[in-house]
């Protein structure tokens, strides 16, 4: 059986997109292809976590879990994790 | 704001191996007193005795139409006081003055066209060229060897009317190489009716290059005179709207909604909380665009509805820096901002409409570069656009 997509948003608001979401989104650059092919990335205004203050930007939801203070490398792991998992 | 617009640009070409133009082009505008004044001259000769003669025939004209003395009588004025040349005996230099006055609304434009020598104006309701009766003064000056004749018209523009004045150096293109007797002035309408034909809402700046661009390559790329050419364009103007910030009150989404959706014209929204709300009072889509964003812009977003989405902070400091410094959009990487640039500029109108609540997220004095302060941002868009690029713009907040 096929498996099902990891499904990632990106916050790209204002605040996350300066705060570290401009470089997650290079993320054609620095996460394994082989598990881009496993992912569905998309961008998002807002995941409006960041008024309810619990955590830093950029945040990053990844299969509707949401994830803060997310960097290169961490991104890189979250990935890697979901897709085994999935 | 009036939902008439006069669009008035110009394109000039000097002769070839000059560095300065025998012909000169003034343009005043004089929004208090509902009047605006184009003056197109040509010296006699090229370079910089032209250029002196000219200039001083187009701003006696351009002074005097701003004075209350009547525009035949000024062109009485200016015809006295130009010199004859010795050896020629003809007048040194020629002009057209189209002194156009209007009233508040714009609803009735009233043309008041002296022409001396230059080539005749031609006028165009839409595509179609439109004569008019011109009525002729003749005077006789010492020195010259023939009388002199300046014919004088007074008619009314509509929405969709052209008028368009230009140097002999366009009626006498490709003389003597392509064109026995140069393209002449039915070459010249012909060519003009054509391109309207092609692209009915072409802008003033548009025709006009295209007018000397084609007298230029008939000279075979080396002008045999300047080459001037102005357009007047009566026209419905540009609409833009820019929708950025939440409304301060929940309640105020829906008005807000509303206003976007009577607005007639291009609709940007810039923010992404306002995207969301937008997005939601209109039942819309809001889809991420990954493929156009750059380090300093965040990407812009795909919504039914709305020419472009855009974040809100960031993109537009972005783009009142761009204003500001008056780059050419065509020199920006492939971004939000230059979309957003290109769409200022090509709009005549703009209009703000400004939540005013306030995003606790930038509050934050972790976040590494400056976010302003909205309303300090809209006021530097709004003076670059007006002081710099003449727009008219509004705003209202929410």
């Amino acid at each position: 059986m096929k498996k099902s997509k990891v499904k990632v948003r990106i916050c790209l608001g204002t605040a996350c997109f300066v705060q570290g979401g401009a470089d997650l989104l290079l993320y054609n650059d620095f996460v394994d292809p082989a598990i881009l092919a496993d992912c569905e990335i998309e961008g998002c205004s807002c995941l409006d976590e960041c008024k309810v203050g619990n955590g830093s930007a950029p945040y990053v939801s990844i299969n509707d879990k949401i994830y803060s203070g997310v960097n290169q490398d961490m991104f890189c792991k979250l990935l890697a994790e979901a897709v085994k998992n999935a | 704001m009036n939902n008439i617009f006069i669009d008035i640009d110009y394109a000039q070409i000097f002769k070839h191996g000059q560095k300065i133009g025998g012909d000169v082009y003034l343009l005043s505008k004089s929004p208090e007193e509902n009047h605006i004044v184009s003056t197109l001259s040509d010296g006699l000769g090229s370079g910089v005795k032209a250029n002196v003669l000219a200039s001083l025939t187009a701003h006696m004209a351009h002074r005097l139409s701003f004075s209350p003395i009547d525009l035949s009588h000024s062109a009485q004025i200016i015809m006295d006081t130009l010199p004859v040349c010795k050896e020629r005996k003809i007048s040194y230099s020629t002009f057209t003055i189209a002194d156009i006055r209007y009233a508040d609304d714009l609803e009735k434009i009233d043309v008041n066209l002296v022409e001396y020598d230059n080539p005749p104006a031609l006028r165009f309701r839409g595509a179609e060229p439109v004569s008019w009766e011109r009525s002729k003064t003749e005077l006789q000056r010492e020195g010259a060897f023939k009388k002199e004749v300046i014919s004088h018209s007074m008619f009314e523009l509509e929405i969709g009317d052209r008028l368009v004045t230009f140097s002999d150096g366009v009626t006498q293109s490709g003389l003597g190489k392509g064109l026995p007797l140069g393209w002449r002035l039915d070459g010249v309408r012909k060519f003009i009716a054509e391109e309207i034909e092609k692209d009915p809402d072409i802008s003033s700046r548009e025709l006009s290059r295209a007018i000397v661009q084609k007298a230029y390559s008939l000279d075979g790329l080396a002008s045999k005179d300047d080459i001037t050419c102005s357009v007047i364009y009566v026209r419905r103007p540009r609409r833009l709207l820019i929708v950025t910030g939440p409304p301060f009150l929940k309640e105020s989404d829906e008005i807000m909604g509303q206003k976007i959706r009577e607005f007639d014209g291009k609709k940007i929204v810039s923010g992404g909380t306002t995207a969301q709300i937008v997005s939601r009072v209109f039942g819309a889509k809001l889809t991420l665009d990954l493929s156009c964003w750059s380090k300093d812009v965040p990407p812009a977003s795909k919504m039914e509805g709305i020419d472009l989405v855009t974040e809100g902070m960031l993109t537009l400091s972005k783009v009142a820096t761009i204003l500001e410094k008056r780059i050419n959009p065509a020199d920006l990487p492939n971004d939000p901002a230059k979309k957003f640039v290109e769409m200022l500029l090509d709009s005549d109108q703009v209009h703000f409409l400004v939540g005013t609540k306030i995003n606790e997220a930038h509050q934050d004095p972790n976040i590494p570069v400056e976010i302003g302060i909205r309303r300090t941002i809209i006021g530097r868009l709004r003076k670059a656009l007006e002081d710099i690029y003449l727009k008219e713009t509004s705003q209202e907040y929410l």
